[in-house]
């Protein structure tokens, strides 16, 4: 082993980062938990690579087969169900995890100086995120991934001037078709990824570099009380608690994929009519109430505008966070409100979406 | 040139006389309009050719008796009718005058439908032509125009809608909904220059020219010679002449509503076969059914049933042969039929039920995932509460 | 009770035989986890029995099976197609489903031609339709033989 390690050493600069890695430790206090989610999400996005990576080899990106190569894998790969209702689950269940992740950090004031760098990378894969969910749920061709992406796309056609030409370019046209499904197929297993991974790299080794973030009350708790906080040795303490957790999220997949297996449905016919009550999927469902909600026209201009340009402020406000908090516990104070705020609004219209979904 | 002119006017007069109510023709347009679109103008025929030379700028009407015999005079010759369309039958005068129509109107009764009432007079248009009168799917609506106005058919002795009640059949459903232009319309089963009500022993000759194995069937079984000894029309008893319905299965049994319950009961000869085939169909229909419901939900659980729905599609195709056998009104023949459909019924349900099963045996397996990692999970929490404690 | 061997802080690290037993059981369940991610993997990944959606390509059965003048059923997707071999040796495979009603058609040797029974719909050997109610002609499929196994299969 020790002869092995000797060898690598001499060939690649390994020592370094296996020094670093033993050395770090991660800070104990009351919000120590909520540490656990970034490793949570990396675990989802893990998932989805390997289940992804194998679907692709069944997979067929056209029209005319691709709800057919999904049916085959569903009914006569072994596992194909499995691996299936996994890739389904583990998007949602990642996109639930980076809610929960960005929500601490803003909570948590971790985006403060010096992580601003981490933080803008970090929104980013979070956009992304919602672009693979986006662009995958079109990929089995069925009836409601049709319909959906079709309300989706039109939703982009509310921006004025160049939305139309946006929807053109998302849709690879005029309407939602064949061309649509390979253009989000190349973006979803080509473009998303290799962006992902980059920013994700520069997310992690950032997050190594400067050490586990720790907020600012608890800091301030400190100088108060001149203890240094207990610092948790990340190997083998908080790996084996990740490990814990990571487990438990492998056996929730199972679990759903057996008792809650992801439907199929009927093939896309681009020539129906749209069937009652489609609806994009939970993490869109917030927009998509609060729109229902809106006057189709307001002084002329689309009443859509009304939801997408504080919604685009706010995604705004959110990527240039640490620039625009000047780190005072009032400024902090605005902030906490604010997020509780936004998190209080999605909360109450993805409530309202599914409750009028069921009635 | 008086003498020609009194004449034509005495002809006029005559024609005008003679000539039925305006509407018996198709109206809408002036005959001039009218036959810029007319088959015979495309042929190279002009108003001289039907009604003579025009005398004062006048052409003469043609007298509703006079009619037939006119087209005749080309149409029944095949010489001449060759050099327009060579495949044309010249037969149509000759089977008008075997008709209940051409009989009439010759014997001098003009309220009885002649060429121009069904073709137009300045229109005509070939029969394949969509807009024709007579093409299938309008024979209904123009035999309309004078079967069902009571007020008409009354003087005649008519009480009854033909064509209202075909327009409530089956075959206008087949023929107008689905367009399926091998479904009969009036002219299919009376003829149409020929027309006359089929005879109530014919009808059957003119049923089974589609459905050939009721037919069959129904001449080798005891109620051939039964209906023709008491005189009662084959499949009319049953399934009526115009407003053919759907036939359904509870048709079939010895109590109301069931047709069969009109004749039989218990004590008659054949209750036990009757009973046989109601069993059947019910078993049949309950067995398909319930199989299409468990495909249904095993294929929404994303299950395969490729195979399951082929097994009912034989089961299905076996139903529709066995209600074709009822009309041996024997129960050998239709249990011949029916029991293998019922089997195939019950092996398409086991296949869906085998494919939900399947989902089932997922959570077992799922059940074994979970003790290994439950385990784990055990394992490694003791593992991390005896790990050093941390240092403050 | 020596005081030699009291400790300040914490408990005593477990005894050697317990930590190996320990790590022993962690690793034993931790290989099971393992095992039962990359079963499902594996088989996954071994191409299975029919490798491609049977909707654009199918097996047929034997083709030495097929005698002249005969012609088979078989399932093609969730409908059936028919195979039939021509007095003179050739292979032609069509639709099973009547344009009519959507009956399963069959092969008539006495005929040499294709029936349906349910309205008593004919089809010749190009598929057309010939004599009976059915509106259009049954949809052709390509016939292809490899070895002794007849393949069909329809355009996408």
């Amino acid at each position: 082993m020790m002869r092995l390690q000797a060898w690598l050493e001499e060939r690649m600069p390994i020592a370094r980062f296996v020094e670093a890695v033993r050395h770090k430790t991660v800070p104990q206090h009351r919000f120590s938990l909520w540490y656990f989610f970034g490793g949570m999400t990396l675990f989802f996005f893990f998932v989805q690579v390997v289940t992804g990576a194998l679907l692709l080899l069944y997979y067929r990106p056209s029209a005319s087969e691709a709800y057919e190569s999904v049916a085959f894998v569903m009914t006569r790969v072994p596992f194909g169900w499995l691996v299936r209702s996994i890739h389904a689950w583990s998007a949602n269940l990642m996109i639930a995890a980076a809610f929960a992740h960005l929500f601490s950090v803003v909570f948590l004031h971790a985006y403060r100086r010096p992580r601003e760098v981490t933080w803008l990378s970090g929104v980013l894969v979070f956009f992304i995120t919602f672009a693979f969910g986006f662009s995958g749920y079109l990929l089995p061709w069925n009836e409601l991934a049709f319909f959906a992406t079709r309300v989706g796309t039109d939703m982009a056609g509310a921006v004025p001037g160049i939305g139309e030409a946006v929807v053109h370019f998302m849709r690879g046209g005029k309407d939602v078709s064949g061309a649509t499904l390979t253009r989000f197929f190349g973006v979803h297993v080509a473009i998303l990824p290799a962006l992902i991974t980059a920013l994700l790299a520069a997310h992690l080794l950032l997050i190594q570099h400067h050490g586990m973030s720790v907020p600012p009350s608890i800091e301030a708790a400190q100088r108060k009380h001149g203890r240094p906080l207990p610092a948790m040795p990340f190997i083998p303490h908080f790996a084996l608690r990740d490990l814990f957790g990571w487990t438990v999220a492998l056996a929730l997949l199972a679990g759903l994929s057996a008792y809650f297996p992801w439907e199929l449905g009927k093939k896309a016919d681009i020539f129906a009519a749209a069937p009652a009550g489609i609806r994009p999927e939970w993490y869109f469902l917030w927009m998509f109430q609060a729109l229902k909600y809106m006057p189709a026209t307001v002084f002329g201009m689309s009443g859509e505008l009304l939801v997408l340009v504080p919604v685009s402020v706010g995604a705004l406000a959110l990527t240039l966070l640490p620039f625009l908090d000047p780190d005072t516990p009032r400024s902090r104070r605005i902030v906490k409100t604010l997020a509780g705020l936004a998190l209080a609004l999605m909360t109450t219209m993805t409530v309202l979406a599914l409750l009028e979904g069921s009635s | 040139m008086t003498r020609g002119f009194g004449l034509c006017l005495i002809m006029l007069a005559v024609g005008l006389a003679t000539a039925g109510p305006s509407w018996a023709q198709i109206p809408s347009g002036t005959p001039s309009d009218l036959f810029r679109d007319d088959v015979h103008a495309q042929a190279g025929l002009t108003c001289d050719s039907c009604h003579g030379k025009a005398t004062g700028g006048e052409y003469r009407s043609i007298a509703r008796t006079e009619i037939a015999p006119l087209c005749s005079r080309c149409h029944s010759d095949a010489a001449y009718m060759r050099r327009f369309r060579p495949q044309l039958r010249v037969d149509q005068y000759a089977q008008y005058l075997t008709s209940t129509h051409g009989k009439r109107m010759s014997s001098g009764e003009t309220r009885v439908a002649t060429c121009s009432d069904c073709h137009g007079g300045h229109g005509i248009r070939p029969v394949q032509d969509a807009r024709s009168p007579v093409a299938p799917p309008r024979v209904a609506t123009t035999c309309a125009r004078c079967h069902s106005d009571a007020a008409r058919m009354s003087a005649f002795g008519h009480q009854d809608n033909p064509p209202a009640d075909w327009g409530k059949s089956v075959h206008a459903k087949a023929l107008l909904e689905r367009g399926d232009t091998s479904a009969p319309t009036c002219s299919t089963c009376h003829g149409s220059h020929g027309a006359v009500p089929p005879g109530v022993t014919s009808v059957a000759l003119i049923c089974s020219q589609c459905h050939v194995r009721e037919a069959e069937l129904f001449r080798k079984s005891p109620k051939k010679a039964l209906f023709e000894s008491l005189g009662q029309a084959e499949c009319l008893t049953c399934h009526s002449n115009h407003e053919i319905e759907a036939p359904a299965d509870s048709w079939i049994g010895l109590k109301d509503p069931a047709l069969c319950s009109t004749c039989h009961d218990d004590s008659v000869k054949g209750a036990a076969d009757i009973v046989a085939v109601q069993e059947g169909l019910q078993r049949l229909s309950v067995g398909i059914d319930r199989a299409q419901r468990v495909l249904d939900r095993a294929e929404q659980a994303g299950m395969l049933v490729d195979e399951g729905r082929l097994v009912l599609r034989d089961a299905h195709e076996r139903q529709i042969l066995a209600r074709v056998t009822v009309h041996a009104f024997a129960a050998k023949p239709f249990t011949e039929t029916a029991t293998p459909g019922v089997a195939e019924a019950a092996r398409a349900e086991a296949i869906g039920t085998g494919a939900l099963q399947e989902l089932q045996f997922r959570r077992k397996g799922l059940a074994v995932a979970t003790v290994l990692i439950v385990g784990f999970l055990v394992t490694l929490w003791v593992k991390i509460r005896r790990l050093p404690p941390i240092e403050p | 009770m020596s005081s030699d061997h009291s400790s300040g802080a914490g408990r005593k690290p477990p005894t050697p035989r317990r930590r190996d037993v320990l790590d022993w059981l962690l690793g034993t369940w931790g290989a099971g986890v393992v095992g039962a991610v990359f079963y499902p993997v594996l088989r996954f990944l071994a191409p299975p029995e029919i490798p491609e959606s049977p909707t654009l390509t199918v097996s047929a059965g034997k083709a030495s099976a097929l005698l002249p003048n005969s012609g088979r059923l078989v399932p093609f997707g969730a409908e059936p197609a028919i195979v039939v071999r021509l007095a003179g040796g050739e292979l032609r495979a069509f639709s099973g489903v009547c344009t009519h009603l959507s009956c399963t058609v069959q092969y008539r040797q006495d005929l040499h031609h294709i029936w349906c029974a349910c309205h008593n719909g004919h089809y010749d050997l190009n598929g057309r339709n010939i004599s009976g109610p059915p509106p259009r002609p049954l949809q052709p499929y390509d016939v292809n033989v490899q070895g002794d196994e007849i393949v069909i299969s329809r355009k996408a």
